[in-house]
């Protein structure tokens, strides 16, 4: 595919893009898929050590892209690891991306289902999401960071204001003692918090459409931070209210404490539809985005146009988000990913950077 | 005498000029000859079968030499042609003209007509009867003499203008009273007039097949982007139509995306709002016979903007405008907002809010789709009633019919209390859109979103939304996002988009107009 | 700009399609007015209504237990538009349905049964269960439908009442909603030492899963009208409650955990025996745990900052601070009094912590609770506690001086 000069897209851009795809289902699960792991009220430090490791992670991403700056990960890899193991890994990633999005997916319906819409089908609910985001992806690049730029301050704003609205029926004893028993159980809880920062891999592919590839190490971090803070505030919040033993037995413990106090004389009294709404348009900007790798991987291997992948993927995003049975089956499914995202983003990059490297200078005398 | 010896030896050249052009483009049938006899034929056969089309046949002064002036009437303006074109050419003529009698024998030199006799200040020369006709019939005065190769135009066009009016579309409390007028002349005098502008370009275009118009595009030399006005002329250019009666033709043709339901040129009355645009590097499209002209490029933060925001201080400034955003969310969500609760959420309104729809609703036989439905159409046809009426009875009609309409609908229990409110604040919120065309878009906007609101409730409201925003930030006008500078992320610019900072703040002009000249002088 | 037109019309049009095709499926659209909202619900020991009775002799019913006694209170749209559109209400402006059974959630359809309106949750205020019901089940189990199903709010809260529960879901008035009564006078906190913090189904959740010992606010009900009384004790191993603390115990839970946001001391005066009344603007308790090798011990320090808002003794002068510091002085006897009176009946009679004091030894000393905290209500009965209260009088209203 063949980038127009005006398909490139601004430092901030690239920063709204990693922190849209990392907030998504995490928002709503994370406090208690990490409170299950950790078991004392300093989740909160596995989440930050959690994003610390994101960001890791992600420089090294950077780093090992910013060494083929006009090229995205599909196509640079096969220089760095020959074509036949080239394709495979990126075969590897675009099912990664597909399985993301096909979750995400599957999470959003099973949320609505339960909370606004009960004897909807799940088809329909699916059907019209995967829609719009094709409507959207069909525009490019440019079109979806845009929109990420609109859906970002939304955000922002809708979710502090709920978020802080529960300050009701917080207590700071839920959040003590600080590390009352060591760091020991901190740190059971770091895999899970990292995973929950998937995301900055999206910087693999994302480099050769910036304007000032240069920039892309700020823009992670600040891609990473911003989710980091959300994630802190979130996991305080839950904990502060619902204590570490409630957040346990929730399934969706975020929505829960909103869900816990009504205030009244403020228009709305309660305040989940805005937490939905939040929510929703994080779950689409994930999807959207793992749509677009997906297809975008698709396309440069086949080196075909976009568009026929974009509108292919369309059946069988269907088909991945149908496959799970059940929640539990669901769940599951997102561990799958996380621990595919542990190997193919946190191991690979790495690997392949030290490999770029003693083949440096080749590249450098061949470019 | 020398004076008059130099003109001869210039007629000479001309006419040698003439006489060139006429053996090259001898075969080409259509234009004019040295044949009084034939080009009379010719224009007689174009245009004299219309009853107002009058021709005046004279000799031109007591030369005998033959000579005609065709003119419509209404069109021209016959005072100054009879007070200064006739008795010039029939009476001073001859005073003059006597005296040099042996000149005249090779015929009489237009160059003199134009440099001696006429006391005109348009006159133009035309060698095609095309062009000719289309001159005659927009009101110029045409005279041929005999001997000449060619036809002289004299501007003689009158128009009949009516009086400055303040625009009716968009009143303002503050603010100049001055509304553009259907006289193109006029319009672009607005423009010059108020205030010297430097550099202010107006090239003419003509667009229509057949009723050929002047569009003017005015933009200002120094600060606009020379490939936007390249883009828009080449747009312009590319219109092919019979005619382009108003400028909202020519907003179709030049758009760029015809399938959304968003206008991407602005239209308005106000010259000072376009006066503000060119200021800013946008360009300005005037067409003759309209009191509307477009500005291009637009974007969706102009829609919700009005000149009064610069006009107050900055603080109610930012107030209305704030206000303007408020409204328009408001008459674009409340009615599916409304939908989606009602079907589909009643656990998220407040209980004793609940309670009180329940009981307003009880005797209600319709859904809440069908009553929105209902209550927002007939406020629709309500409205487009009380336009379409005659001014003394609009309003009142208005008010009666939703007065009616609203009560009595409660009263027969079809539409709940409740319903009546949202849409009576969805009407007033889409009437707060300083933007008659944006308005509209928004009132359109609202059927669908209520649809999705009837189908996935909440989900559905969102999902439009996006869907919306998704078509929003690949929208462009003229090359600019639709959506600048709210996205990308213009932080200097956001100062100017939803609130209105202090004047003394604002001293670039929008960068995403990419001007030549980044700051506001001053 | 043409190629894309192409692309964007064959979507739009099948979306639209599909927006006309799905608006006949409207699948989760219930709209309002065809639901009753239900507010409050009282679960009572097995007792079928005079109704249900009735209906089974003519051959209703199906196969169960009659375990429980549900009794839902909801509003009708035919309530509703009454009492909305008239200008008084004129009767009745709930209805309260009972069922009997053993499973809840087959008692809520059963209604579905019995009116056209279905029964919605979403609304709900109050959960009621009588005393003799949480003494014989667990209340994870009373509860568990609560937690599970997505109407019921977690914030709905839980009383628990010592008499029938459906009782307190009655009233004579015209007009009020008793499950309102109920949830409004949860509001009052600030008014009196006797209202626990509202407990939630998301808390009392929580505190089963956590397992430590926690109070629920008991109602009772004469007559149509109710009163918050005491509290009701629920053991944090069984999750059944096993005892009552009344009004005044209440009050000295409330003093030790230095939640109360408001409410009086009436003391009698040392000298004269007259009525003193303190009240309460702030309060503050520290509970500090004391670790040594094996023996746990806790000081309670209390602290309030107060006016005095009713005096009967005829000597006192307001205006000196004598007088003020032994009116101090008798109100802080009052609260001892109150602190050591439920102090007694915690770690004698009933032999749990309902103060907090766990709570405390968990956040200081994290390592000594992870020992104690399987039997920490046994160890608690046995740990000795001393207390410090210190109230100042910082204000005595707009009438001062000396009566004489």
């Amino acid at each position: 595919m063949i980038l127009s000069p005006k398909d490139k897209i601004t430092t901030p851009q690239a920063a709204v893009i990693v922190i849209n795809f990392i907030l998504g289902t995490g928002l709503l699960t994370l406090p208690r898929s990490s409170t299950e792991k950790v078991h004392t009220p300093d989740v909160w430090i596995s989440v930050i050590l959690g994003g610390a490791i994101a960001i890791i992670a992600g420089v090294i991403m950077v780093k090992l892209s910013q060494q083929f700056p006009e090229k995205t990960f599909y196509q640079y890899i096969n220089d760095i690891v020959g074509k036949w193991v080239g394709r495979l890994l990126s075969l590897v990633v675009i099912c990664y991306f597909l399985t993301t999005s096909g979750f995400q997916l599957r999470a959003m319906a099973e949320v609505i289902k339960y909370l606004l819409l009960e004897g909807t089908p799940t088809w329909a609910i699916i059907m019209i999401f995967m829609w719009v985001s094709l409507y959207l992806i069909i525009g490019g690049i440019n079109p979806i960071a845009r929109l990420f730029e609109i859906i970002l301050p939304l955000t922002v704003i809708l979710f502090l204001v709920v978020t802080f609205m529960s300050i009701k029926i917080f207590e700071i004893d839920n959040l003590r003692p600080v590390l009352g028993e060591g760091i020991i159980p901190v740190l059971k809880g770091v895999k899970t918090t990292a995973l929950a920062f998937s995301g900055p891999e999206i910087m693999l592919l994302l480099l050769p459409f910036m304007n000032q590839p240069k920039k892309a190490v700020k823009a992670l971090i600040v891609g990473v931070s911003i989710p980091l803070i959300f994630y802190v505030i979130t996991v305080v919040m839950v904990i502060g209210a619902l204590s570490v033993d409630g957040v346990v037995m929730r399934t969706w413990p975020t929505l829960d404490l909103i869900r816990s106090f009504e205030i009244s004389g403020l228009i709305f009294e309660r305040f989940e539809s805005l937490l939905l709404v939040v929510w929703i348009m994080q779950i689409f900007a994930t999807f959207t985005i793992t749509y677009y790798a997906a297809a975008l991987g698709l396309a440069q291997l086949s080196k075909k146009s976009i568009h026929p992948f974009m509108f292919g993927l369309l059946p069988i995003l269907y088909i991945i988000a149908m496959i799970p049975r059940n929640i539990n089956d669901l769940f599951k499914q997102g561990d799958f990913v996380g621990n595919m995202a542990l190997f193919l983003f946190g191991l690979l990059p790495l690997l392949l950077l030290i490999i770029s490297r003693i083949k440096g200078g080749k590249y450098e005398t061949n470019t | 005498m020398k004076e008059w010896i130099s003109k001869i030896g210039k007629k000479g050249k001309v006419t040698n000029n003439d006489k060139l052009e006429a053996t090259t483009s001898q075969d080409t049938t259509g234009q004019f000859t040295d044949n009084f006899i034939l080009n009379l034929e010719m224009v007689k056969q174009e245009i004299g079968h219309n009853w107002d089309v009058h021709f005046r046949e004279f000799n031109l002064g007591r030369t005998g030499i033959r000579s005609i002036i065709i003119f419509v009437d209404g069109l021209s303006d016959k005072d100054l042609i009879d007070k200064h074109i006739m008795p010039s050419l029939m009476v001073d003529f001859s005073a003059e003209y006597k005296q040099d009698l042996p000149y005249l024998k090779g015929g009489i030199s237009k160059e003199f007509i134009k440099n001696e006799v006429l006391s005109i200040s348009e006159v133009e020369e035309v060698r095609s009867i095309k062009e000719f006709t289309s001159k005659v019939l927009t009101g110029s005065t045409a005279l041929i003499m005999d001997g000449s190769l060619n036809a002289l135009i004299l501007g003689t066009t009158k128009l009949k203008t009516r009086t400055i009016e303040e625009p009716v579309s968009e009143a303002l409390v503050r603010g100049p009273r001055v509304g553009f007028t259907e006289s193109l002349s006029d319009n672009t005098s607005f423009l010059r007039g108020s205030g010297e502008i430097e550099n202010l370009s107006l090239v003419k275009f003509q667009v229509g097949k057949r009723s050929k118009k002047d569009l003017v595009v005015a933009y200002i030399k120094d600060i606009v982007d020379p490939e936007l006005v390249q883009e828009v002329e080449n747009r312009i250019k590319k219109i092919d139509m019979d005619s382009v009666p108003e400028s909202g033709y020519v907003e179709q043709l030049i758009e760029d995306n015809y399938l959304s339901p968003f206008p991407q040129v602005q239209n308005t009355e106000r010259p000072d709002r376009v006066i503000a645009a060119l200021m800013e590097g946008r360009v300005a499209i005037l067409l003759d016979g309209t009191p509307f002209a477009l500005i291009a490029p637009v974007t969706l933060s102009m829609m919700l903007q009005s000149p009064e925001d610069y006009y107050e201080r900055w603080i109610p400034g930012t107030f209305i405008r704030m206000l303007r955003y408020l409204a328009a969310i408001l008459a674009l969500f409340t009615p599916s907002l409304y939908i989606a609760f009602i079907s589909f959420h009643s656990g998220m309104i407040p209980t004793k809010l609940a309670i009180s729809i329940i009981g307003t609703r009880s005797g209600v036989p319709f859904p809440a789709l069908i009553e929105a439905l209902f209550m927002e159409i007939s406020i629709e046809i309500l409205r487009e009633a009380g336009l379409r009426l005659p001014k003394p009875i609009g309003p009142a009609m208005g008010i009666v019919g939703g007065l009616i309409i609203g009560e009595a609908a409660v009263q027969a229990g079809i539409v709940s209390p409740v319903l009546v409110i949202v849409v009576a604040l969805t009407a007033i919120s889409s009437f707060s859109i300083p933007q008659y065309s944006a308005g509209f878009t928004i009132r359109i906007l609202r059927f669908p979103a209520m649809l999705c609101a009837a189908t996935f409730g909440l989900y559905g409201v969102i999902l439009f939304f996006l869907f919306m925003a998704s078509h929003l930030v690949k929208l462009k006008s003229f090359g600019v996002p639709f959506l600048s500078p709210a996205v990308p992320y213009r932080l200097s610019e956001w100062k100017d988009l939803m609130v209105r900072m202090p004047l003394m703040m604002m001293k670039r002009r929008p960068k995403m107009m990419h001007t030549k000249n980044p700051i506001r002088k001053g | 700009m043409k190629q894309t037109h192409s692309k964007i019309r064959p979507l739009f049009i099948s979306l639209s399609v599909f927006l006309f095709l799905s608006l006949t499926g409207c699948w989760s659209s219930h709209e309002i007015e065809e639901q009753s909202l239900g507010i409050g619900l009282a679960f009572d020991k097995g007792k079928q209504s005079s109704i249900e009775k009735k209906l089974n002799e003519q051959g209703g019913g199906y196969s169960k237990r009659n375990l429980i006694t549900a009794t839902y209170q909801f509003i009708t749209p035919l309530v509703a538009s009454s009492t909305t559109k008239q200008a008084g209400p004129q009767q009745k402006s709930y209805v309260n349905v009972s069922e009997s059974g053993d499973s809840f959630h087959q008692m809520v359809r059963e209604i579905s049964l019995r009116s056209e309106q279905p029964v919605t949750a979403h609304h709900m205020k109050v959960v009621v269960i009588s005393e003799s019901l949480a003494k014989s089940y667990k209340l994870e189990q009373l509860l568990d439908q609560n937690f599970r199903e997505s109407e019921v709010r977690p914030s709905c809260l839980v009383l628990i009442s010592k008499g029938r529960a459906s009782k307190t879901l009655e009233t004579k008035k015209a007009g009020e909603i008793p499950a309102f009564r109920l949830a409004g006078i949860v509001e009052n906190a600030y008014r009196s030492t006797r209202i626990l913090p509202p407990m939630s189904h998301i808390k009392v959740e929580s505190k089963i899963k956590s397992g430590s010992s926690f109070l629920l606010q008991n109602v009772l009900s004469a007559n149509g009208q109710v009163k918050f009384a005491g509290a009701a004790v629920i053991d944090g191993k069984t999750h059944k409650m096993t005892g009552f603390l009344n009004e005044e115990e209440l009050e000295g839970v409330t003093w030790i955990t230095g939640k109360g946001k408001g409410g009086v001391v009436k003391s009698f005066y040392k000298e004269t025996g007259q009525l003193i009344v303190y009240e309460i603007e702030t309060m503050k308790s520290r509970i500090i745990p004391r670790v040594k090798g094996n023996n746990i011990s806790f000081d309670v320090n209390i602290e309030s900052v107060g006016r005095l808002s009713e005096n009967w003794v005829l000597s006192g002068n307001t205006f000196k601070n004598e007088f003020l510091k032994k009116a101090e002085k008798s109100s802080e006897k009052e609260v001892k009094r109150l602190v050591r009176n439920v102090l007694e009946k915690m770690q004698k009679e009933y032999k749990v912590d309902v103060a907090g004091f766990g709570n405390r030894l968990r956040i200081e000393n994290p390592k000594v609770w992870k020992k104690v905290k399987k039997d920490w209500d046994q160890t608690f009965s046995e740990t000795p506690i001393n207390y410090n209260v210190k109230l100042t009088i910082n204000d005595y209203g707009t009438s001062g001086g000396s009566k004489k």
